[in-house]
């Protein structure tokens, strides 16, 4: 598992610092730039603007080019840009509104505004990067959330974000902002679990989630946004996805991608997992006709999070690997897996003997 | 709560086919029909159509926003010009009876573009603002004039970022410079091939000898170039219609499995020798007894093979935004996306409009390639070119995935305001939307098979054919 924080030596800071690290022999790019001197073991010095900026990691780990949040008083920094990957994610507030029975990231009370360090650090970015905006409810903290996006995008017009909201606080207000934003620039990942108002409020926790989502939607819809609608399957939602995936299209035609999720066995995915897994292993059809009818209407759909030999073969098309790297993890059975290229594996948290009952290498 | 406008249309099932402007649709019966026509809806009724996309609460919900979309996503909105269909000559090396775009002997003078007209059309080529084009090389037979293929070709090449290149040939008389040019990754071959080699002879080459010479080139263009890059359209004459499995047998064994049927066009010079019009029974007949060949043999063979139109249609019936094809759209707004330079640096619309302008029926030309583009005429036609408010198509339950063709219109009956159901247009389209439905409430699995893989799904699921009782 690649760890997402990092050990520093104290750094005299009263603010919260964004600093990037830089390969020796490099010039700086901007102040935020940190130039390796020297790699002792795992000890690495960097010359931050004339300081000695001391970070510990193994030696053959490759950070060059990563972003770092250095908060005073902390000797754990958090990486908040690998350099080296796709999987980037900025979590920008731990609150929320809703209390969905799978939340991998259940919400605290309190929050920290770091929205301008976020900016900096996305505009440190590599090239071309799509950083993930995730939380609790991103757009609890909407305006600031937006300022930050549109700074980023006057800097760094290559940058993309992939936007991870409930959808409750999107109002017709705001069509001209996202507009302006572009299609292009943020994708929205929204999750939607049920055609039936009832079971979706209940999933997510909040009365009247469901009417609230709808509005959010036809905004997006308006404002010409890229949406990828998140459907996690459970025990819940089960006989819910053929009636869903008529929903998405008599409403919903204008999204980019379908996704239809297997569980995240953390936080209160786990708490919940024996009422909430959904053995897709072991059935399929549901899943198989809410794709079947999607396909058929030419709306994209994908499986993300499914094991490929959990999948019938006619569908396997349809499962790309979605799994982060440094949340994935193979079982035993994996070694002598034909797929394994192409699959993506597990959760690191999951746990196989309360998971899939029919799995084995292809 | 508001229930949007519902067309409908008896089926061969005993129950009515109802469809909206955006395209949703259902069966159900004539009760119901009574219910909707009398403003007397039962609960379980709006709940139905609720649940389906015919109906909203409020203006501007999301299932009021939804329809809203489905319905534009089904408008046609020309986007710029890039791709031009050139024709360097007119002359050809064969004689085929119904030749559509009418030819002249390999040795006519003055039916070739001149020096001053290449320079034209590479002008005209180089004022062009897209970055990607798509040039169609027809004729006559295009590769009579292999010097100004690659003039162009290489003109393009330098001018935009992505260019693509067909070259439409009767692949009689192929040099081993034209191999040369039809071996480059960004050109692609186009050819005729009439269903199987003895209709080909008896409509194309007459002779055995230019038969043979003919399938042995089409051959050694699929096994060097790939199947994938070449391609084949069987015209076929209705009145006298080869075997369905004929056709799919000849395509099959140089590995096509898309096939693209098409009737003899009753246009140009073709008419003289065929007669055309008011076939669009028989040719309707000979379609569907062809799609059911393919569900015959999609149901035992591994390989699926399909009918490229109808697949289209399908497409179309099924999902909205599928506008990606010339043949069928609406609004049919033409002289946009696309444009004809002909042998004498004319500019038309579309070929058929070549034609139609050709034979003096009606003169669409757009200027010509020297003094530039005119719209003035073809946005005239244009005003006229969409169903949305045709009387007749307003009434129809496939109004949202059919299109119109007034130029095919122009070219049969020299008028664009026939009641639609006279117009061959509509004959062919109502059969083949009649027959798309009965195929998609069928419960013949050899049927549900094939809708699976024309519509692209692993399987084609039930809820597809939804009826309301
Ligand atoms: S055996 Fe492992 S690698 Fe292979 S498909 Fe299953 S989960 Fe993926
Ligand atoms: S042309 Fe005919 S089939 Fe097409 S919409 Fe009009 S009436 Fe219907």
């Amino acid at each position: 598992m690649i760890s997402l924080s990092i050990q520093v030596e104290p750094f005299p800071i009263v603010e919260p610092l964004i600093v990037r690290l830089q390969e020796s022999g490099t010039e700086a790019r901007s102040q935020h730039d940190a130039v390796l001197l020297d790699i002792d073991g795992h000890r690495r010095e960097y010359n931050f603007q004339g300081f000695s900026f001391v970070v510990r990691t193994p030696p053959d780990e490759c950070i060059d080019g990563d972003v770092l949040l250095v908060l005073p008083g902390q000797t754990s920094a958090h990486r908040l840009i690998r350099a080296s990957s796709h999987h980037n994610t900025l979590l920008v507030t731990e609150q929320c509104d809703q209390l969905c029975v799978m939340c991998s990231q259940p919400p605290k009370k309190y929050h920290t505004d770091l929205f301008d360090q976020f900016a900096v650090a996305a505009a440190l970015a590599p090239q071309g990067a799509m950083i993930g905006i995730s939380g609790g409810e991103p757009l609890l903290h909407k305006t600031r959330l937006f300022e930050m996006i549109t700074k980023v995008a006057v800097e760094r017009p290559d940058i993309r974000f992939h936007v991870l909201t409930n959808g409750q606080h999107l109002e017709p207000s705001d069509v001209e902002t996202i507009f302006q934003l572009g299609r292009e620039r943020i994708l929205w990942g929204v999750p939607l679990y049920s055609a039936n108002r009832n079971t979706h409020d209940r999933i997510v926790g909040k009365d009247g989630a469901f009417a609230r989502l709808e509005l959010g939607l036809v905004t997006l819809m308006r404002a010409g946004a890229s949406v990828e609608l998140r459907t996690v399957v459970l025990q819940q939602n089960w006989s819910d996805l053929p009636d869903l995936a008529t929903f998405i299209n008599t409403r919903l035609g204008f999204i980019s991608v379908w996704a239809l999720m297997q569980l995240e066995r953390i936080g209160y995915g786990r708490m919940n997992w024996d009422s909430s897994f959904q053995d897709t292993s072991t059935e399929f059809e549901q899943i198989r006709r809410a794709v079947d009818i999607a396909t058929a209407r030419g709306i994209r759909t994908s499986l993300y999070n499914f094991p490929l030999c959990s999948v019938p073969p006619e569908y396997r098309d349809f499962a790309p690997s979605t799994i982060s790297d440094w949340k994935r993890k193979y079982l035993e059975f994996c070694t002598d897996c034909g797929a394994r290229g192409t699959c993506g594996g597990f959760f690191q948290w999951y746990s196989h003997n309360e998971g899939f009952a029919a799995l084995g290498p292809l | 709560m508001p229930i949007v406008p519902l067309k409908f249309r008896e089926s061969d099932d005993d129950l009515l086919l109802f469809a909206d402007d955006a395209g949703g649709y259902f069966k159900s019966d004539s009760k119901f029909l009574h219910r909707y026509a009398l403003g007397r809806l039962e609960p379980s009724d709006i709940r139905f159509l609720h649940d389906h996309g015919h109906g909203f609460e409020e203006i501007g919900d999301l299932a009021y926003s939804g329809f809203e979309h489905r319905f534009a996503s089904r408008q046609y909105v020309p986007h710029e010009l890039d791709y031009i269909i050139l024709v360097p000559t007119l002359r050809c090396n064969l004689a085929c009876g119904y030749c559509q775009v009418s030819r002249v002997n390999e040795n006519t003078p003055g039916f070739d573009w001149d020096e001053k007209t290449i320079e034209a059309v590479l002008r005209f080529l180089g004022n062009l603002a897209t970055r990607k084009i798509k040039i169609e090389f027809q004729g006559g037979e295009p590769l009579l004039r292999l010097d100004i293929i690659k003039r162009v070709r290489d003109y393009c090449r330098v001018k935009f970022e992505e260019s693509e290149f067909v070259i439409c040939t009767n692949l009689q008389d192929v040099s081993f410079e034209a191999w040369k040019l039809l071996e480059q990754p960004d050109v692609f071959t186009s050819t005729s091939l009439d269903s199987n080699p003895l209709t080909h002879q008896f409509q194309r080459t007459i002779t055995a000898e230019k038969t043979n010479t003919f399938f042995k080139n089409l051959a050694a263009a699929v096994e060097k170039l790939g199947p994938g890059k070449v391609s084949a359209l069987p015209t076929i004459n209705p009145h006298n219609p080869p075997l369905p499995q004929s056709v799919i047998d000849t395509f099959l064994d140089f590995g096509i499995r898309s096939i693209y049927l098409r009737p003899v066009n009753y246009q140009g010079f073709a008419r003289r020798k065929f007669d055309a019009r008011a076939s669009a029974k028989i040719w309707n007949q000979y379609h569907s007894s062809f799609i059911d060949a393919l569900v015959e043999l999609n149901w035992i063979s591994d390989q699926p093979v399909e009918e490229y139109y109808f697949v289209h249609c399908l497409r179309r019936v099924l999902r909205a935004g599928h506008n990606g094809h010339v043949d069928l759209r609406n609004p049919n707004l033409v002289g946009y996306g696309y444009l004809v330079i002909d042998h004498d640096g004319e500019l038309y619309p579309t070929d058929e409009a070549r034609m139609v302008s050709r034979i003096g029926q009606f003169d669409l030309s757009m200027g010509d390639v020297h003094s530039g583009l005119s719209r003035d005429t073809v946005d005239a036609f244009n005003a006229e070119a969409l169903n949305n408010f045709h009387p007749d198509c307003v009434h129809c339950p496939y109004q949202a995935f059919c299109g119109v063709d007034l130029v095919d219109d122009l070219s049969r009956y020299g008028r664009i305001d026939l009641p639609k159901h006279l117009t061959d247009f509509c004959q062919r389209h109502t059969y083949i939307f009649d027959k798309i439905f009965s195929m998609i409430y069928s419960d013949d699995p050899k049927v549900r098979k094939s809708l699976a893989i024309w519509s692209g799904s692993p399987r084609f699921d039930g809820s597809l054919a939804k009826v309301h009782r």
